[in-house]
């Protein structure tokens, strides 16, 4: 009996790992697999999400409404972002992750200047469960359920909507697209904006179980970084699958050593794997089959 | 060639392809400045002059991401993860050696070289893994941020290392200043007008050491290597090789920054690593002109003084001005503010010629 | 003994085979022209003799020596050089510093300079030394680009569609050059669509079709054999 109260926990851990990462991941990896742009500014769209669905259900507004309202703000945030900043440097995508650093510096100082060092919280739903001499939030595994479906959701998007295929040919051969009728910068500002929602869906996920401070973005970036260096462009062969390898790397170590150590670990495996893969696991998958 | 032969042929390098500025016109608004910045100390109070000697000590790591960024187009966005360990390292040491016989100087050459280490052992698995640019930037940013998040951790009295404390979050304090062993009396580093010369000469040398290394058979090929690595690689070059000299070079550069820096304020926290401090190397670089060592050096000091003038209205206002300076150069000049408003004097110059 | 050789070469992506069990020899001072439909593998067996991708199975031998798995910096210091198609230039510098890169590592200092200028002179860039290289033209820049690989002094020099872009002028002057080259005695192996340019240059053709030789010869032989131009045509099947 022992041995499966420890299994189960391990599960927990790892469930709750890989659900950070995906989801701390997937805005980043939408933005940099079919636009080919790191956005810093990412932490601060999670903050925006996190921010506007506290507030909202500091109003009053069930939490996951709030939730969905901080995702589309952050979405239509990012779309601003994209016309104003990411669309004049299309041809030169390295100086668009030195702009998005710039505008992560705005955000995240601006939100302090209005808002104050901190936000109230709006504490855990659910409460909690026991198993053997433990106790485990409930909230944790409804973050696993919901990562798992922004995958399938995503999945769903990028294959069977107008929207995803008109993407991914956007992405793929962008003059061909454009010379079919396609609004090649309506899609780039729907791509964009789609990366920053999913940011601010896992901000408004997380607000519950986190302390609210401007600077709470950082605090996703290690995360989202690794899973798409290790994951590479492709969020379904790539991110989903460095979630796992990812995910169980922090899992152990974390219930083994701590919190940091799990990070640590991580950052150090990802270096590891630069050596081996300089592609990342969807570069090396999409090598085999091409 | 003879020895003397050799050494006139080496200065020559001090002006070349890879640097603005040269013939008469140049040294000459170069001596004025150096002379004005000798005779600084005369003209002002001693305290403010130790206080001013805080813009000389971010002038390395400026130079070191000028070289790895600016020259040998890598994104190294995890400068500050060498500040740090350096100036912990120096902390550390110093703290449990003292500052008797020179061991300070012992220190400083330490922490320097173990920050060259660790960037040597994380630059090895990035250039021989072939990481491209966005992910080099991305992975050196995680890095410091993972030092800033450990650093952060060590409050408690089992993380020390001999005497030193690290303190955790709230930072580690009281290692002693540089100090110069000297007969009749050791010369303390405290921050005061001996300080900003020692300074001043170390930067003098540091710049123009790197000139020369940039106009040398070295630099021609890191430059290569920015413009176009398979190229390079098709006329024979270790590309590798030459990417972690340089990222290990510019890397003892931040670190030789952070020892000034813990050495100048006795003083040094988690906070150098974090996601604030590693943005601002990368707005004075960016601003200046990261291209070229003198406008990266003129940017990085115009971009710390409006910093520091602002700073008086708090922090976040000058961190929102540095963000939004940061976005208006990469969209409107995105060689550098300082380059862009020098080129139209300096046409004739074939490194400016033909602007995109 | 040739100079290079390749033993039953293959790589394939997936399923795809993009060359197949290649046998090729190249004799040293050759004029070799790899000519084939789009799709034949040409530029995948030029980039598996750079080392940039690593083959499936088979052997590269360069001199004799085996080189499958050598690095491409560690090719280029035996003596290979490669033109690429689109022209391989350090756009930012100087054309006299894009030379002086190529030049410097097996050049001594005291005859640089020299050794700058008969390139520039060959190249007919002497003008222009002080250009940035990507002010160029477009066949300038080519120019360079050859420039640069020859500057290495190599025994075998590839081509990558040295003539892609070109003016019929310019396509002619290169085949001059390359000429030249040839007569001092090296060794040349080009990838080329422009048939005129392939009489102009080439002694023996290669016919890549499907990532297999198809069929090698003198240009006469090629042009006069009418299944090359089936597969042209698109007739042939593999």
């Amino acid at each position: 009996m022992e041995f499966l109260y420890s299994l189960f926990s391990f599960f927990y851990q790892f469930g709750d790992a890989f659900a950070f990462l995906v989801l701390s991941a997937c805005g980043l990896a939408v933005i940099f697999g079919m636009m080919g742009v790191i956005n810093l500014a990412h932490g601060e769209f999670i903050l925006c999400g996190a921010y506007v669905s506290t507030s909202a259900t500091h109003m009053g507004v069930p939490l996951p409404i709030a939730i969905a309202l901080g995702s589309l703000a952050a979405g239509i945030a990012g779309m601003i972002v994209e016309v104003v900043v990411i669309r004049p440097l299309y041809k030169r995508p390295l100086d668009t992750i030195v702009a998005t650093w710039g505008i992560s510096m705005i955000v995240t100082q601006g939100t302090l200047i209005v808002l104050g060092t901190t936000m109230a919280g709006s504490g855990t739903p659910f409460g909690s469960f026991t198993v053997g001499d433990y106790s485990y939030s409930i909230y944790r595994i409804v973050l696993v359920v919901m990562a798992l479906a922004t995958l399938a959701a995503l999945w769903l998007m990028f294959t069977k909507t107008r929207f995803g295929i008109l993407a991914r040919a956007t992405i793929q051969v962008p003059h061909v697209a454009e010379a079919l009728g396609v609004n090649t910068n309506l899609i780039y500002s729907l791509t964009f904006g789609l990366g920053a929602a999913l940011a601010g869906l896992a901000g408004g996920l997380y607000a519950p179980t986190m302390t609210l401070v401007p600077t709470m973005g950082a605090a996703f970036m290690v995360e989202a970084f690794v899973t798409v260096v290790v994951g590479g462009a492709d969020i379904f062969l790539g991110t989903a699958p460095a979630a796992v390898v990812l995910g169980f790397i922090k899992a152990s170590l974390t219930s083994w050593q701590g919190q940091l150590a799990g990070q640590i670990g991580m950052l150090i495996a990802v270096i590891i794997v630069i050596r081996i893969l300089p592609r990342g696991i969807s570069g090396k998958i999409l090598k085999e089959r091409a | 060639m003879s020895s003397a032969s050799r050494f006139t042929s080496i200065l020559k390098l001090i002006e070349g392809p890879q640097t603005l500025g040269k013939g008469p016109k140049f040294w000459s608004g170069f001596s004025v400045v150096l002379l004005a910045a000798c005779a600084y100390p005369a003209f002002a109070d001693s305290y403010d002059v130790g206080n001013n000697v805080y813009f000389f000590n971010w002038l390395f790591m400026a130079m070191g991401l000028s070289l790895i960024w600016g020259y040998g187009g890598a994104l190294s966005f995890g400068q500050t993860a060498f500040f740090g360990v350096a100036g912990y390292a120096y902390g550390v040491l110093t703290i449990n050696l003292g500052d008797a016989y020179g061991l300070t100087l012992l220190s400083l050459v330490l922490a320097v070289g173990l920050s060259a280490l660790f960037a040597a052992i994380l630059g090895y698995f990035l250039f021989f893994g072939r990481i491209s640019g966005v992910f080099l930037g991305i992975v050196t940013l995680s890095v410091t941020l993972v030092l800033e998040r450990f650093m952060a951790q060590t409050a408690g009295p089992e993380w020390a290392i001999g005497k030193a404390r690290l303190n955790g979050f709230n930072g580690m304090g009281a290692m002693p200043s540089l100090t110069i062993p000297w007969p009749g009396g050791n010369i303390v580093l405290y921050p005061d007008v001996t300080l900003y010369y020692v300074t001043l000469a170390l930067l003098l040398v540091c710049y123009l050491g790197l000139r020369i290394l940039v106009n040398s058979r070295f630099g021609n090929v890191i430059v290569a290597i920015r413009e176009n690595p398979m190229r390079a690689e098709m006329l024979g070059y270790d590309v590798r090789k030459y990417q972690l000299a340089t990222f290990v070079i510019g890397s003892a550069l931040a670190g030789l920054s952070g020892v000034l820096y813990t050495s100048w304020g006795n003083y040094i926290t988690p906070a150098s690593m974090g996601m604030t401090a590693a943005s601002l190397p990368i707005v004075w670089v960016a601003v200046g002109g990261r291209t070229d060592l003198t406008t990266t050096i003129i940017g990085t000091l115009a971009v710390l003084m409006v910093f520091q003038s602002l700073t008086i209205y708090g922090s976040q206002y000058a961190l929102i001005v540095m963000g939004t300076l940061l976005v208006i150069t990469v969209l409107i000049a995105p060689r550098g503010i300082v380059i862009a408003l020098i080129s139209p004097f300096m046409r004739r110059k074939s490194k400016l010629e033909g602007e995109r | 003994m040739a100079i290079l050789e390749t033993r039953q070469l293959n790589k394939h992506f997936g399923g795809l085979h993009v060359t197949g069990n290649v046998d090729f020899a190249l004799q040293p001072g050759e004029m070799h022209c790899l000519i084939g439909p789009n799709g034949a593998g040409k530029s995948t067996f030029f980039k598996l003799i750079l080392g940039e991708h690593l083959p499936d199975s088979g052997a590269i031998l360069y001199d004799g020596e085996e080189i499958t798995r050598a690095k491409p910096f560690e090719r280029i210091r035996k003596g290979i050089s490669v033109k690429f198609q689109v022209p391989g230039i350090f756009k930012e510098l100087s054309v006299q510093q894009n030379l002086t890169i190529a030049l410097q590592h097996h050049v001594a200092p005291e005859i640089l300079q020299e050794e700058i200028d008969r390139l520039l002179a060959f190249l007919k860039l002497s003008q222009d030394r002080k250009q940035l290289a990507g002010n160029l033209s477009h066949g300038q820049k080519q120019w360079l680009e050859i420039g640069m690989a020859v500057a290495l002094k190599p025994r075998l020099l590839l081509l990558d569609e040295p003539t892609a872009g070109m003016t019929p002028d310019e396509t002619f002057a290169t085949g001059e050059m390359l000429q030249e080259l040839n007569r001092e005695g090296m060794t040349l192996l080009a990838v080329e669509h422009d048939m005129a340019f392939v009489r102009q240059i080439a002694h023996q053709v290669t016919v890549l079709h499907f990532g297999k030789i198809f069929a090698q010869g003198t240009i006469d032989e090629i042009t006069a054999d009418e299944r090359v131009a089936a597969i042209y045509l698109g007739e042939v099947d593999a």
